[in-house]
């Protein structure tokens, strides 16, 4: 009795050891690069997880890198030093990646998307996700801050890319609307057809040879104008677009200062 | 006695107006008489307006019953075409009249195929197997000629934008504009017919005035025929109102250049140049459906056809959701394809 529990735990060792490679390879993937200490490591250890799950859903990496060392360059050049540096991605290094690097010590963030991410995840949509992460980065909730990352990062790149994931097309409100008022539209011009319709116009009875126009006149008063200014679409102050590494790796980004 | 019959030289029988052919024609022996040519037969007496207070048929010598606007009726127990010559001479008389070129069989079809047509009617309507009546009647129109003067003074703008910088411009130029206009229109018609619905009778237009003809009375032998129940005087208010959004439209095709134009001033004087009492052909159609009556008009010229008729729920119902259900689905299946979810 006591022999077989002993051999049966051994096998089940045996075993665990045998698969915990294959399914650790992922889950044990670092994407947190928490240099600055931001994060808690029970909370550092469920965005891991979220993280995980997300990448899966879009084969791109979702990574966040922090920093508070000191520097002399911008949080863009810090993104691309980073993936240059690490080569991270989802199918292979250097491959299909997003990352959100937070740089304390300039107070400034940036998104950078690879591969993949650059076209799902490109400067406009990039801009958007900001909208949402800049605040909780102002509250100091940095960890909030990814959660938004990633919530808004897979929300955006489940639209094909080159269209605004905000079109009120995709509003399932307005295509209802739009849905209604069309069989409105056709059903009340039916209604009014029906009882037959009124075809005379203004030439019906004109008799054009005796009419027209015995005199006019167009006296310019004046000229009024008015300016306003074109509202600029960056707002937060950073900005900025995408690039490319040092090391060859073209990118779409954006970045704002909190 | 002031009743006018037509009876055919050849073997003494009735004769009726054959839209087809356009001729007066003797449904018995098949003469055919050029109405054109011949002298009206109203015009060998003359008849003193309200002379008679009952008419006999000349064939049968029966009581003619009519309403006091009938002008032609058939006599209702020998069927001969009568025409009530009073009815139709002096202040009364007709100066133009066009022809029925749809006879009763045609008009019947015509109006089966425009009940199939209908997309909301209800599907026991669309057989159209519920014809009450269908009867030819000349309705009384005056044909206006109507001479305006127009004057109108406007505020006019035109709006150019462009940026320079980090602005967007908007300029605008002001104008006074002045416009004097004349504008003529020939033969407008209004009904006359205090019986006849306007709004009905307005539908039924245009009516084809190259079939214009000088006023014949064996043109409504057959039909029934009615008198005007308002001169062209009174119904002056009415040809006004109707010219009105004609007279408006023009006026706005002279200021086409401008972004908006306010009028502070808009004259317009209207004169009555000459009326013509003319009959226009109109077949009306009585239809009964779910213990409810419908009166259609058709343009005894053209064919068209006129009237309100029973709107099916059920049928608006499908239309408004099938139309909104596969613009649902084609909006969805568009914002699927570029990446929005189906939900």
């Amino acid at each position: 009795m006591r022999r077989t529990t002993w051999a049966a735990l051994a096998l089940m060792l045996a075993i665990g050891l045998l698969i915990l490679p294959a399914s650790g390879l992922a889950a044990d993937k670092q994407r947190i690069f928490d240099e600055a200490g931001l994060l808690s490591d029970s909370v550092r250890a469920e965005l891991e997880t979220l993280a995980a799950s997300y990448s899966e859903t879009h084969q791109t990496d979702f990574i966040l890198y922090t920093t508070d060392r000191e520097h002399s360059v911008d949080a863009e050049r810090l993104t691309e030093d980073f993936y240059d540096e690490r080569g991270p991605g989802y199918d292979k290094s250097f491959g299909n990646a997003a990352i959100m690097t937070i740089d304390m010590y300039t107070r400034d963030v940036y998104i950078a998307g690879f591969y993949r991410a650059k076209a799902y995840l490109d400067d406009a949509r990039i801009q958007k996700v900001l909208d949402y992460v800049a605040p909780q980065l102002t509250n100091g909730d940095y960890a909030e801050a990814f959660r938004q990352f990633l919530e808004r990062s897979d929300y955006y790149m489940s639209f094909e890319p080159g269209f605004n994931p905000d079109n009120i097309l995709f509003k399932t409100w307005f295509q209802v609307a739009v849905s209604l008022a069309l069989g409105a539209l056709v059903v009340g011009v039916m209604a009014y057809r029906s009882g037959g319709r009124v075809t005379v116009n203004r030439q019906t009875y004109e008799d054009s040879a005796t009419s027209g126009v015995l005199a006019h006149r167009d006296t310019y008063l004046r000229t009024t104008t008015t300016k306003t200014k074109i509202p600029k679409n960056n707002g937060g102050g950073g900005g900025g677009g995408g690039g490319v590494t040092r090391g060859g790796h073209s990118h779409s980004g954006g970045g704002r200062s909190f | 006695m002031p009743v006018v019959e037509y009876k055919c030289p050849n073997c003494g029988s009735g004769m009726n107006f054959d839209s087809a052919s356009g001729m007066l024609s003797c449904p018995s022996c098949g003469r055919q008489d050029k109405i054109d040519d011949s002298s009206d037969p109203l015009l060998v007496q003359t008849f003193e307006e309200g002379e008679a207070v009952e008419y006999h048929c000349n064939s049968c010598g029966a009581d003619i019953i009519t309403e006091p606007e009938t002008s032609a009726t058939t006599c209702s127990f020998c069927g001969s075409a009568v025409v009530l010559a009073d009815r139709l001479s002096g202040q009364l008389a007709p100066s133009k009249v066009i022809p029925f070129a749809i006879s009763k069989q045609q008009a019947e079809q015509a109006f089966r195929k425009w009940c199939r047509g209908g997309l909301l009617t209800p599907r026991g309507f669309m057989t159209a197997n519920r014809i009450k009546g269908i009867t030819g009647i000349y309705v009384p129109f005056w044909l206006y000629e109507l001479n305006n003067e127009i004057e109108v003074q406007g505020h006019g703008t035109k709006v150019r934008t462009y940026t320079r910088g980090e602005y967007r411009y908007t300029e605008t130029q002001h104008y006074e504009v002045y416009r004097k206009i004349r504008l003529n229109y020939n033969k407008v018609p209004v009904d006359a017919s205090e019986k006849m619905s306007d709004e009905l009778m307005d539908r039924l237009e245009p009516f084809p005035y190259g079939q214009l003809k000088t006023f014949n009375s064996p043109y409504l032998a057959g039909y029934i025929a009615e008198k005007y129940s308002y001169d062209d005087k009174q119904l002056f208010p009415r040809v006004k109102d109707k010219i009105a959004p004609f007279i408006n439209s023009y006026i706005q095709s002279t200021v086409g250049g401008y972004a908006t134009v306010t009028y502070s001033r808009k004259d317009i004087d209207t004169r009555l140049r000459h009326a013509d009492y003319a009959l226009l052909p109109v077949w009306m159609v009585y239809y009964d459906y779910n213990k409810k009556g419908y009166t259609f008009a058709m343009n005894g010229q053209t064919g068209k056809v006129v009237g309100k008729p029973p709107i099916s729920m059920g049928k608006v119902a499908a239309w408004f959701g099938g139309v909104s259900v596969v613009t649902l689905l084609a909006l969805k299946t568009v914002s699927w394809a570029m990446g929005g979810g189906f939900l």
